[in-house]
């Protein structure tokens, strides 16, 4: 007896356009990074490594490489760490907690694109509110004291704050030293609101009695409960956190797009900017595809190394 | 000394009051269980003893030391859950060493790097590991020391928590329904190794169960628990035989005790559905009454015999040893459950008129609020009979 072919057709429609849109334009961009192919040209070089030595070789690529790793590494734990603080800071408390949750949440909820403007305004050095704010602290006396360390008899013009008093407060955005800093911070508060939420459900899944087991086994603090209880127990969610947190990190955009194009001196030259700077607005898609395919391969080892060396090791049963 | 007194415990969730003032006191070395329905408040006692919750009034005393104010590990107790509790991320070795860890060790000696470095400590980690080997032995898993939690059985969880409570040597085991998620088989079983363990140890055990047959198979004495009080305590055979409350003689005995409606006169003498009891109340009140009678204490009778329950037989069940008659009575409201010999029922099918009479003596009565008022021998009975 023959079998029927029907479930080719029937998975046919799905496979084609799996193929066709999601991974034909990853073998097109790696195919492209081997040329010098630019949108609306009849014919393109192949062009080998090039590409990819320019990536290693070129100083503007360096500080890509240098801008989207800093970037990374400042929001990932400091956004992770401000998420579980607040999720267990929250889970704690008795009421009120819908509201912190919303308030920490709106950030996430808010398209990135439109507070990226509204931190512009905020941000800016001569109208911005921010500096607007540091600079009336110079004239309260005892702000001034506290926050220049003048009140413990140290030099005002030795701290931050005195030298901003005196000089002028940073460009922020304007200045390659603030930039991505700068950012960064954007970053952190738009993308901890939603980590936060991630740990609350993952504290939901903690089961009451292991505390109680924890505290007449002896761990009578709270900071040996986590150790012993919480931390361990939250391992799943803290892989996914720091792996989506990661991700959406690397890709980061729209706000150096919005705030300062990859600039002061490329300072904020993230990758997916220079995909799109390169790739886009100069039509070289010989070097956007290079950057994209590197770009591919970091996301994919992080998720590569999310399923086989800390899955394992996080989940128990 | 562990004899572990409660006095006037009082607690409350919110609103909802979940103990009334229970006082109770635990002897040195017995094993008392805490049985009742869920919700009665037992597994909420278990846990004022343990430290983990506080009580709103009253106080609980270890070793004739008040111990309100100290907090769960600092009792000395220890405590297997439901759901056994164990830290998934750690080897059963590690899960059983915790306890230890935590009281012997100090802060830093138990940082993972830093605590290396403090003198003594690789003699004092040595000591507590060759206790927990030791308790592994005793419990016949040291071949799971190097597992974790999610790679053993429900009987071998079940044992590293046992394990985990004794390494500390505590003056007191608290146990919350340990049996409840394990299947039938291995419950009985684990019934008797833990009497057996109570034996070998001596120590304390409470035990809170919902089920009688752990009650009445364990322990030394039990304590019924039920809406927030304690209704009776004392040993399983007289809390079965000798029931003070009718929730009590309705809680604890399976199949369910039949409870029948019956009428006393002025004089105290008894009538339920028609019969005459050759017994009196002890104290003459006239008004209704509960008849309490074990299904053991009723029998097939021939048919005709004066004195007996007619009804229906609706359903039997056959335990192999004893078969169970379910019979709808004449009078068409009640329902009871009486044993019969395997033999004598072979003689009756469903649906058959079957006479059920009582052995003597072995009736229960209850007054109207529920307490026991107890029976007397008619004076003149005998001189009738």
């Amino acid at each position: 007896m023959g079998r029927s072919r029907a479930h080719y057709w029937f998975i046919a429609p799905a496979v084609f356009l799996m193929i066709l849109i999601l991974i034909a334009p990853v073998f097109v961009a790696a195919t492209l990074s081997f040329t010098d192919y630019s949108l609306g040209n009849q014919s393109f070089n192949w062009v080998s490594w090039k590409n990819y030595e320019a990536l290693t070789k070129r100083s503007s690529y360096q500080k890509m490489f240098t801008a989207s790793l800093a970037y990374v590494i400042i929001v990932v734990p400091v956004s992770v760490a401000l998420g579980l603080g607040a999720a267990l800071l929250i889970s704690s408390l008795r009421f009120g907690g819908e509201l912190y949750k919303t308030v920490f949440f709106l950030p996430v909820m808010a398209t990135l694109l439109a507070m990226a403007i509204v931190w512009e305004f905020a941000l800016h050095p001569i109208i911005g509110v921010v500096n607007d704010m540091l600079a009336g602290g110079c004239d309260v006396g005892w702000l001034h004291g506290l926050l220049t360390g003048a009140w413990y008899g140290a030099d005002p013009m030795a701290s931050w704050y005195g030298r901003g008093c005196a000089d002028d407060f940073p460009l922020w955005l304007g200045d390659k030293n603030y930039a991505l800093g700068t950012i960064a911070f954007i970053g952190i508060w738009q993308a901890f609101g939603f980590n936060m939420v991630l740990y609350l459900a993952g504290l939901t899944a903690v089961p009451r009695e292991l505390y109680s087991a924890a505290e007449v086994d002896g761990a009578d603090s709270a900071w040996e409960r986590f150790k012993l209880v919480t931390w361990p127990m939250l391992g799943p969610t803290h892989v996914f956190v720091v792996t989506i947190t990661s991700i959406r990190s690397f890709q980061v955009f729209d706000t150096v797009e919005a705030l300062t194009r990859g600039g002061p001196s490329k300072s904020t030259y993230v990758m997916v900017y220079a995909m799109f700077e390169k790739g886009v607005r100069q039509n070289l898609l010989g070097i956007g595809s290079t950057i994209t395919v590197v770009f591919l391969a970091f996301v994919l080892i992080l998720t590569i190394s999310q399923v086989y060396f800390v899955n394992r090791r996080v989940h128990y049963s | 000394m562990a004899h572990i007194d409660l006095s006037g415990i009082e607690k409350s969730f919110g609103p909802v009051r979940v103990l009334n003032g229970v006082d109770l006191g635990i002897r040195d070395g017995e094993f008392l269980t805490l049985l009742g329905p869920s919700g009665c408040g037992k597994t909420t006692l278990l846990r004022i003893i343990a430290g983990l919750e506080r009580q709103d009034v009253g106080t609980v005393a270890i070793g004739g030391k008040p111990v309100d104010e100290l907090r769960p590990s600092r009792r000395d107790l220890a405590m297997v859950f439901q759901s056994y509790a164990l830290y998934p991320h750690l080897t059963v070795a590690q899960n059983m060493a915790t306890p230890l860890l935590l009281r012997d060790l100090g802060f830093w000696e138990r940082m993972p790097l830093l605590g290396a470095a403090i003198p003594g400590r690789k003699a004092k980690k040595d000591a507590l590991l060759k206790v927990v080997r030791e308790t592994a032995e005793s419990l016949k898993i040291e071949h799971l020391l190097g597992r974790k939690p999610g790679q053993l059985s429900g009987g071998q969880r079940q044992r590293v928590a046992l394990g985990r409570a004794m390494v500390r040597k505590p003056v007191a085991f608290l146990m919350d329904e340990p049996l409840s998620n394990l299947d039938a088989g291995l419950r009985v079983h684990m019934r008797a190794e833990l009497a057996e363990l109570h034996r070998n140890l001596g120590t304390t055990f409470v035990y809170v169960t919902h089920d009688q047959a752990e009650a009445l198979t364990m322990s030394d004495r039990m304590a019924v628990v039920m809406e927030g009080d304690i209704l009776q305590i004392g040993p399983p055979s007289e809390v079965y035989q000798d029931p003070q409350d009718l929730r009590v003689a309705e809680f604890v005995g399976s199949p369910k005790i039949n409870i029948l409606p019956g009428e006393a006169d002025a004089g105290g003498r008894l009538t339920c559905l028609g019969i005459a009891f050759a017994q009196r109340l002890d104290r003459p009140a006239a008004g209704a009454v509960s008849v309490g009678l074990r299904p053991e204490h009723l029998e097939l009778r021939p048919g005709g015999t004066s004195g007996c329950l007619v009804g229906r037989l609706t359903h039997m069940e056959n335990l192999g040893a004893d078969v169970f008659l379910h019979v709808a009575l004449a009078d068409g409201g009640h329902r009871i459950v009486a044993r019969a010999d395997p033999t004598a029922a072979e003689d009756v099918s469903i649906g058959d008129d079957v006479w059920i009479g009582r052995q003597p003596g072995k009736a229960m009565a209850f007054g109207a609020d529920g307490h026991r008022v107890p029976l007397v021998a008619e004076r003149t009975s005998e001189q009738v009979a």
